[in-house]
Formats: structure tokens, C-alpha cells, sequence
């Protein structure tokens, strides 16, 4: 027993010095970055495309269209064509890693650029700025990567922050609505908890007060519990922190147990018109009718935008370079809305191109005019300020389609 | 009062569809002794068939009803011969690892056709609700219970009075002495999915007009449904619909007025009573316990 | 020693040297997937001495794995402790983690036991997220760039060598699994490992040959516990990063996937089976990214693989070997 155990101990340590020796193999980098040539640029992200969130891999085909469309009819930018690698994680954060090292390590990408969810942006974070790649419009509406910007100088956001659009809302209501009891059903993560805290922080020192707030889990069936205890609260307005399937849900359970609220607020990610179309059919649903989000893209169902030189372009790339896809689904402006800042963001960052004059381009940036994003809003930074978007666009949902009213509000972080 | 109340009747309704899915669960247990992962992910599948006859191809509500059902039995009797039969007689856990694999064919095969996005299901029972004493009572809600209800008493009637509802259950219990009757097994077993597949269909077509119907729909249902029939006991239908009925309220209760519990830890907390369940009474609380013979 | 030892052994050093040599012949990033191979391989080999030897079902081992990647990132963050100096803790929080969810499971059988222990799987991201100040929460925590992280961007200087930071891990991986491969094969090829056929073959005759029912099962649960713990550390150190998705229950999914596939009740098909776990989703992926299309292809090629090799990768290796033998 003794001896054939040593035996097997021995040929163990054996091999494992032989193959220590021989993988020992330089790994010298030199020259200009990776991913990068006179004519090509290569970006990589990750994505959900199978799993739980794989409605949101829309968001990364609808970039990879704008893409290849800049390469077919404008040849790039600075004469660089753009490919856009995406890779599946599952929306698991431990999958992100893994594959975003495959995409920095194995196909050598230039930056990362868009990957999507808080987490998994996260778990990668620390790496890619120790690696000095930088993560470009990380889609996720955290607060975190504008904060914690001096810790992680080559991670930028983009959408407004969850905070922010909470704040918003609050803002709205104490102005409009004083004295209003809100209740609140939100996701049980970083995301309802960001959009609860925003909305907290614009009700202070105002008359209106929540009263109530239920969590969710994402792996729960439904929310008919939590509304009929927010129902029971006594709040005459309602505030929907959640995923498309759980808002439309909210409106549904409401509507059934005859509450009416009378101010509804939805989320900026839950309130696609496609979403808002499917409550409001369901039951005829009045409470649908006047409710509150805030937006920062042109929504493709909205017929305000139907001769819009930036949305008839958007159709046609659909067509041409995602035919397979719901060009309804707002998840494909975003994408494009992300492409566009980062082609601007490379064409200015110049000729001479590298990670470094990118980062420096993106540390004092300001780019108007996005043609995918509602007229008026900029993306910029500046000084300590590091969230891209900081403006919006309150809209009422009337006559089956998002309205905007009032002007552009800005949001100032910390 | 009313805030209890109110709990009650959501957690039937939704104790209701939990229910209807555990009773394909249980039949497919009795009928081929295991546990079908794919289960919702075959409910949801046959909810897509339903949405996108009424919706892309103009058929009112019962008749595609009745042509989902009868196209999920097809395909349950379908899955049956294609994939479980070939490995019935071996280890449980293989036929397990195949329905493990339907889920996610089927899973991805739903993104693939009918892409992600949420679609609204409508519904057979009217809109409105009642209201009794500042509890509302929503029509659909009363119906997934009556529905439910009477999916049981078919199914039992079906079972105890039926020649072929008989030779399903001999078949099941013991093959060899059925296939010397005269039973054909196989055929049995395949009439077993078929049913499961139909009944399926019929708790998606529940699920759908409230939790509005994506490829996921099913999956945290499917959990529910699990513990509904582990509760009930695995091999009783009426077992598997009280158990639904049992937990839909109890976790709404326990999430409402067990502050610890909220809504984040329903799940352990359901967990946690099952395995309390099959501990003190591993059959469940209407399954009959087998003496095992020594 | 016998001739069939004999063969083991040698089959055994083969795929060491093989293991050993191969970041000489892949790119960095590979060995880095081959590490992951690595810990799916621990996971495997715990596995497989509870469902495949002892014939008891776990779903739920994904939730192991959760308990010892928390135990090395807790260790590691707020204790300072070295991230291989965890690993034996891991293993060991994790066992008795087994042992005591094993002794009222041990009274489940069969499918009662595989949804028991799919519930575990279920509750752990909930109860990890629940007790945010212990865990971190939703949030997670970030092992890159700590102090107590062997391995980043620069090489490691192990023995005298220096390797970098992809082939640090694939070593640290493949070390702790070749010598759990060894350890299982030790345990099972003794009286405990003849005990724990017998509960798996026919409960009534281990009984009546004197075996403790409880007794062994618990025993089972509490090594592939164990196993499982110190794959989760390894997971956890590999990719620098935990959370409550990081354990999601489709991992303990795929664990016991990956257990058939490599076929029960015998240690030759695991390599094949951890090769399943880690590349079929890639390369699944690889065949079609529009929407859906990678789990058709994963789920057809699992179902496919099933009908057509029964006795998973194991039953082909005994297979060939019979032919050969002719």
C-alpha cells in the first residue's frame, strides 16, 4: 500500500517538474497595443446570450450592427474597420472573468467595450486596469463606476445612473405631487436598491414620504404578494423598480386586487414601449395610462420618431446588418447609442491610437448630437465628474406612447 | 383582516399553478417513477404553440386550446419513444440527465423561435373581480383553482375507472406482471407523458395571463411545483394540488408576517419545511408509504 | 502488486505527465481553461465517490462549492490568510457542512435525495445574499490584486521557477486534483470504498453484511462534500471573484451532468467529464450565437451522448480496453 503510494507520489512530482520546466516561456509584450493595427481595431464584451438575461444580449447585437455598418459605409474610423467580439457569460459573473481574460489574453482585443451587468463588470474591474485595458461603457447603470473612477481610471459607465434616475423621480414628485404616500416593489439587488436610495435621496426634505417597499427575488414567480401588501399600505402612488416581465406583472396584480394608484412610476429598463404595450393590453389596464419613467434614447416604437433621420437609420442597419432581429426592441438603440460615443471617443482619441490616449480622450470628454439619444443630452466627463449621462427626459405614457414633458434634468453625483 | 385575507387568496391562485404542475410531475412519476426536469420547460413550450396560434394564425381561444393540448400529447408521447425510452430500464439518474437535456433544448429552442421577448397570453375567464369584504377575488383566479380542481377528479376518475387508466398504473407498478396480462407496457408509459405533456399545457396556459409568458416562465414555477409535490406526496394527484395550494399560502403568510423570512428567504424557507416533510413522513402528506420489501 | 495496479499506475503517470506537460504545448490562455478543467475534475472526483460508487443522486454539490469559495474569500479578505493556506479549510468547512446535511439526507433515497439536495442548491445564492455583512452580498468579493493572492500579473516564483500567472493556476489546480484523484482512488479500493458499493448495489444485503447505512452515506456525503469544498476554493482563487451567481444552480447541474457523461461509479472517464463542463458551453457557442441556439446544441449533444454511451466516457475507455485486450 505504502510503496505504491509513494510510487505514484514520486511519478507525480516527476511529471509535474518536467512540464514546469518546459512551460516556462517568456511572455515579453512590446511594441503598440494589442487589437490594434493601421487598418483594424478589435474590441471585445461579454454578454448574456443564453441564461437567465438573454433577452439583454440585444444590447450587443444592436452595437455590433452600428459596427459593421460605420465599417461598410464610412470604412471605420480613422481608417480603422471595427470588429466587435462578444462572448457569452451566461450572466454569470464567474464566466465574465474567465472570458473576458479569453478575450484580453487570447484574441488580444484592444478594450472592452460594453460588456453588460453590475457584477459581472465588477468581478472583471480590478484586472482589466491592472492589465491598463480600458473598459469602455460598461452597461450597467451602478454607481460605482463613476465614484470609484480615481481607483479605476480605464472603467467608464454610460446610461444614467440608477441613483440618478431614482432622484429624478423623487425630485418629480415632491414638486408635483406633495404630500403623496409612495409605495415601492424593487429588485432585491444593487439595481432596485440604487433606483430606492436614488428616489429616498430626491424626497428629502419633502412632503411625500415611502411608506412601504417590498423586495423581490429574480427567482421568484411572481409579485402578486408583494402588491397586495403594498396595496395594503395605504400609498396612493406606486413605484415599479423592476425587470420588464416583474413590471408588467405589477401593473397586472394591481390592476386585479382595483388599486388605483394615482401616480405610477416605472423604471427607466422596464418601461420599453413594447413592455408598456403588453400591461396595457392586458385587462385594459388603466392604471397604465399616466405613468412616469425617464429616458435618454429615441424609443424605435415611438411614432414621434418615425421620420427621424437618426431612427430611419437605425431601421435600415437593423435591416441590413441584424435582419434577424426585433428591430422594436429598444435594447438595440442602446447598443447603437453605445457604439456611437465609442466611435466618437476612438476618432478623437486620434491617428495614434493606443489604450493610453484613449483613457486621456475619455478623461475629459464631451460629445453632443448622439443621434440614437434624445436631442439635448450630452455625454461628458470632466474634472472628478465621470458619469457619462447625467441628463434626462421625464415622459407620461399617454395615448399608447411615451410623451416627454418638462425640460432636460440633470443629475450631479456625490 | 382584509391584508390577510388578501394574502390568502393570492397565495391559492398562485398555489393553484404550482398545483396544476405538480400534478404532471406526479403523473409522470407514477407512470415511469421519475422526476421530469423538463416539465415546465414543456408547459411553456406548449404556451408558446397556444400564443402563436392565436396570435399569428387567427384561431380564437378554445380551439387552440384544444389543438395545443392535443399537439402536447403528441409531443409528450413524442419525447417518450424519441429519448426516455431507450434508457427506462437503466439507472434513474440517466433518465434524469435526459431531461435535463430536454430543458435545455427546449429552453433554447423557444429563444430560437420565439425570441425572448415578453408576450402577453390572453386569457379564458373574464377580466373583473369581486370583491368580498375589501378582499378581491379576481375572475382568473377562481377559474386556475376550478380548473385545477377538476384536472384532479379527471385524472382520479380517470385512474380508478378506466381499463386504460388501470393498466397505466399496473404498467407503472409492476411491468413484468402487467406485460403478462396483456398490458403493453410501453405504450402505457408513453400515454403517461402524453397526459403529463397535456396537463402541462394546461398549467402554462394558467401561468401565462398573470406571470405574462417568456422562455423562462416556467422555471421558478417548476421549483414551486417540485416542492408542491414532494409536499403532497410524489405519487398523489390530490396530494400534488393541495400541496400547491398549501405552500402558495403558507409562503405568502410566512412572507408577510414572519419578518426575517420577507420575501428573500421564501425559498429556503419552503426548503426547509419540504425537507421537514420528507423527514417526518417521506411519502408526503397524502402519498401512501411503501413498506419496502426486505 | 498485481498486473491490474500495475496498470493503473501506469495509466495514472501517463496522464501526469500528460497534465504536466501540456502548458508547454497550449497558449497561455488555454492553460488557464485547463485549469478550470482542473477544478471541475475535484468536483468530479467527489461526486462521483457519492453518486457514482455510492449510489446516492446530489444535486446540490454546486452548493459545496459555494461554502468553500466563501471559506477562501473570507479567509483571504478579512483574516489574511494566504489563498493556498485556504484550501484545507475550505475542504474542511465544507466537509462537515456534508457531513451534517448528510445526516438527516441520508435517510432520503433516490429521487426524494437528488430534490432535497437541488433545494440546497436553490436556497445557497438566498442565504449567501441574505447574510451580506458575513458574505459581501450581492455586491461579492474581489480577490484580484490582494496581497493574499499568489497569483497576478506578475510571475510566481515557485521551487526556484518562475511562472506566470495562467500557468500558476493551471499547476495549483491540476496539483490538488491528481492527488484527490490518488486519494479517491485509495479510499475506494478499500474497505470504505467496498462499503459504499455495497449501499449503492443492494441497501438490504450492506445491512445484513453489517455495513451502517447511515453510517457510510454520511461518510460519502461528507468526503464529496469535502471534494467539493476544496473545487470551490480553487474556483473561487481562479477567478479572482465570488458572488451568489458565481454558484448558480446550473453548476450543480453540470456537475452531476459531468459525472455521467464521464460515467458512474469509475474514476477513468472524469477527465472527460470536467472537459464536458468546462468547453461544451464554448464550444456550443461556437456552432451559433443567435438567440437560443448554443443550448439546442448543448442540450442535443448531452441527450445524443447519453443514448449513445451509456456508460459515459468511462464505459468507452472499458470498452476500448476490452478490444485491445483481444
Amino acid at each position: 500500500m505504502n510503496r505504491k503510494l509513494m510510487m505514484t507520489c514520486v511519478a507525480l512530482v516527476v511529471a509535474l517538474a518536467l512540464g514546469v520546466t518546459a512551460a516556462i516561456a517568456g511572455t515579453v509584450r512590446g511594441g503598440s497595443d494589442p487589437g490594434i493595427t493601421d487598418n483594424s481595431i478589435l474590441l471585445g464584451g461579454t454578454a448574456p446570450l443564453t441564461g437567465p438575461a438573454s433577452q439583454y444580449a440585444s444590447v450587443a447585437r444592436g452595437a455590433e450592427a452600428y459596427f459593421k455598418y460605420l465599417n461598410a459605409t464610412k470604412g471605420g474610423i480613422n481608417g480603422r474597420k471595427i470588429t466587435y467580439k462578444y462572448a457569452d457569460d451566461a450572466y454569470n459573473p464567474a464566466q465574465s472573468v474567465p472570458v473576458t481574460r479569453q478575450l484580453v489574453e487570447q484574441d488580444k482585443v484592444f478594450a472592452i467595450f460594453n460588456s453588460l451587468g453590475t457584477a459581472h463588470n465588477v468581478a472583471v474591474r480590478p484586472y482589466l486596469n491592472a492589465m491598463k485595458v480600458p473598459q469602455l461603457f460598461v452597461a450597467s447603470g451602478a454607481t460605482t463606476w463613476g465614484r470609484d473612477y480615481a481607483q479605476y481610471p480605464y472603467t467608464i459607465g454610460f446610461q444614467p445612473s440608477y441613483q440618478a434616475e431614482g432622484w429624478v423621480y423623487g425630485k418629480y414628485l415632491s414638486r408635483t405631487a406633495p404630500g403623496a404616500k409612495v409605495a415601492v416593489l424593487f429588485q432585491n439587488d444593487d439595481y432596485g436598491k440604487d433606483l430606492l436610495g436614488g428616489l429616498k435621496r430626491g424626497l428629502q426634505r419633502s412632503k411625500v414620504k415611502v411608506i412601504a417597499a417590498q423586495p423581490y427575488e429574480v427567482t421568484s414567480p411572481d409579485v402578486a404578494s408583494q402588491i397586495a401588501k403594498l396595496k395594503a399600505s395605504g400609498a396612493d402612488t406606486l413605484a415599479i423598480f423592476a425587470t420588464p416581465t416583474f413590471a408588467i406583472q405589477a401593473f397586472q396584480f394591481a390592476n386585479k386586487l382595483g388599486w388605483k394608484p394615482k401616480h405610477v412610476i416605472n423604471n427607466a429598463v422596464a418601461s420599453a414601449s413594447t413592455s408598456m404595450q403588453i400591461a396595457s393590453s392586458a385587462g385594459q389596464n388603466k392604471l397604465v395610462n399616466g405613468t412616469i419613467s425617464i429616458q435618454f434614447l429615441k424609443d424605435p416604437t415611438d411614432p414621434k420618431w418615425k421620420n427621424d433621420p437618426a431612427m430611419k437609420l437605425y431601421r435600415t442597419i437593423m435591416k441590413k446588418f441584424a435582419p434577424s432581429a426585433n428591430v422594436a426592441d429598444p435594447l438595440h438603440v442602446y447598443g447603437m447609442a453605445a457604439a456611437w460615443t465609442a466611435s466618437d471617443a476612438l476618432k478623437k482619441a486620434g491617428k495614434d491610437l493606443t489604450r493610453e490616449s484613449l483613457r486621456k480622450t475619455l478623461d475629459t470628454f464631451t460629445a453632443t448630437g448622439n443621434p440614437f439619444m434624445l436631442p439635448g443630452i450630452a455625454v461628458k466627463t470632466a474634472g472628478k465628474d465621470h458619469y457619462p449621462v447625467e441628463q434626462m427626459l421625464l415622459q407620461k405614457w399617454q395615448n399608447n406612447s411615451w410623451n416627454s414633458f418638462g425640460g432636460l434634468w440633470g443629475y450631479r453625483a456625490s | 383582516m382584509a391584508a390577510f385575507f388578501q394574502q390568502v387568496v393570492s397565495g391559492l391562485a398562485s398555489g393553484g399553478i404550482y398545483g396544476a404542475l405538480a400534478l404532471a410531475i406526479v403523473l409522470i412519476h407514477r407512470a415511469t417513477g421519475v422526476i421530469n426536469f423538463a416539465q415546465g420547460e414543456m408547459a411553456m413550450f406548449s404556451t408558446y404553440i397556444a400564443w402563436t396560434l392565436t396570435t399569428n394564425h387567427g384561431f380564437s381561444y378554445w380551439p387552440a386550446f384544444a389543438v395545443t393540448l392535443l399537439v402536447s400529447f403528441l409531443g409528450g408521447v413524442g419525447i417518450h419513444r424519441a429519448v426516455i425510452r431507450p434508457v427506462e430500464r437503466g439507472p434513474q439518474i440517466r433518465v434524469v440527465i435526459i431531461t435535463i437535456g430536454l430543458l435545455l433544448l427546449l429552453n433554447g429552442l423557444a429563444f430560437w423561435i420565439w425570441s425572448g421577448e415578453v408576450r402577453a397570453v390572453p386569457s379564458p375567464f373574464p377580466a373583473g373581480t369581486i370583491d368580498i369584504g375589501g378582499v378581491a377575488i379576481s375572475w382568473s383566479d377562481i377559474g386556475t383553482i376550478a380548473v385545477c380542481l377538476t384536472s384532479v377528479l379527471v385524472l382520479s376518475a380517470f385512474f380508478r375507472f378506466t381499463k386504460v387508466g388501470l393498466a397505466m398504473r399496473a404498467a407503472a407498478v409492476n411491468p413484468s406482471e402487467a406485460r403478462l396480462v396483456g398490458v403493453r407496457v410501453s405504450s402505457m408509459l408513453g400515454l403517461g407523458w402524453g397526459l403529463a405533456a397535456m396537463l402541462g399545457a394546461i398549467a402554462g396556459m394558467l401561468t401565462a395571463p398573470n406571470v405574462f409568458l417568456d422562455p423562462n416562465m416556467m422555471q421558478a414555477v417548476l421549483i414551486y411545483a417540485f416542492a408542491a409535490a414532494l409536499l403532497g406526496g410524489i405519487d398523489s394527484p390530490i396530494g400534488a394540488v393541495v400541496g400547491g395550494l398549501i405552500l402558495g399560502v403558507g409562503l405568502n403568510l410566512l412572507g408577510t408576517y414572519v419578518d426575517f423570512v420577507g420575501s428573500d428567504l421564501k425559498l429556503p424557507a419552503a426548503l426547509l419545511v419540504i425537507l421537514g416533510v420528507l423527514l417526518l413522513r417521506p411519502a408526503g402528506l397524502f402519498g401512501k408509504t411503501v413498506v419496502k420489501k426486505v | 502488486m498485481s498486473r491490474a495496479t500495475i496498470r493503473t499506475l501506469a495509466a495514472f503517470a501517463t496522464l501526469a505527465v500528460v497534465v504536466a506537460a501540456l502548458p508547454a504545448f497550449v497558449n497561455d490562455f488555454r492553460a488557464q481553461q485547463f485549469a478550470y478543467v482542473g477544478v471541475y475534475l475535484v468536483a468530479l472526483t467527489g461526486l462521483n465517490i457519492l453518486t457514482g460508487y455510492t449510489g446516492q443522486i446530489s444535486l446540490g454539490h454546486g452548493a459545496f462549492m459555494a461554502i468553500g469559495g466563501y471559506t477562501t474569500s473570507i479567509l483571504m479578505i478579512d483574516h489574511g490568510v494566504k489563498d493556498v493556506a485556504t484550501i484545507p479549510f475550505a475542504l474542511v468547512v465544507a466537509g462537515v457542512a456534508g457531513v451534517l446535511f448528510g445526516l438527516p439526507a441520508a435517510r432520503l433515497s433516490g429521487l426524494y435525495l437528488a430534490l432535497a439536495t437541488f433545494g440546497i442548491a436553490l436556497a445557497t445564492p438566498a442565504l449567501i445574499k441574505k447574510f451580506e455583512g458575513f458574505t459581501g452580498g450581492g455586491a461579492g468579493v474581489n480577490l484580484f490584486g490582494t496581497p493574499e493572492l499568489t497569483a497576478s500579473l506578475t510571475p510566481v516564483r515557485f521551487l526556484g521557477l518562475e511562472l506566470n500567472f495562467n500557468n500558476w493556476l493551471y499547476y495549483l489546480c491540476w496539483t490538488v486534483a491528481l492527488v484527490g484523484y490518488v486519494v479517491a482512488w485509495l479510499i475506494l479500493r478499500g474497505r470504505t470504498g467496498r462499503a459504499f458499493r455495497a449501499v449503492r448495489d443492494s441497501e438490504t444485503a450492506a445491512v445484513s453484511s453489517g455495513i451502517s447505512l447511515t453510517r457510510t452515506k454520511v461518510l460519502a456525503f461528507g468526503i464529496s462534500a469535502a471534494y467539493a469544498g476544496a473545487a470551490g476554493s480553487l474556483f473561487a482563487i481562479t477567478t479572482t471573484f465570488v458572488n451568489p451567481d458565481t454558484f448558480p444552480v446550473t453548476l450543480s447541474i453540470f456537475l452531476l451532468v459531468g459525472v455521467v457523461v464521464s460515467g458512474l461509479g469509475s474514476l477513468k472517464g472524469l477527465v472527460a467529464g470536467a472537459i464536458f463542463i468546462q468547453f461544451m458551453p464554448l464550444w456550443s457557442q461556437h456552432v451559433s450565437k443567435s438567440p437560443g441556439a448554443p443550448a439546442v446544441v448543448y442540450g442535443t449533444v448531452l441527450i445524443l451522448l447519453i443514448l449513445v454511451l451509456p456508460g459515459g466516457a468511462s464505459g468507452l475507455i472499458a470498452r476500448l480496453q476490452h478490444l485491445t485486450r483481444r
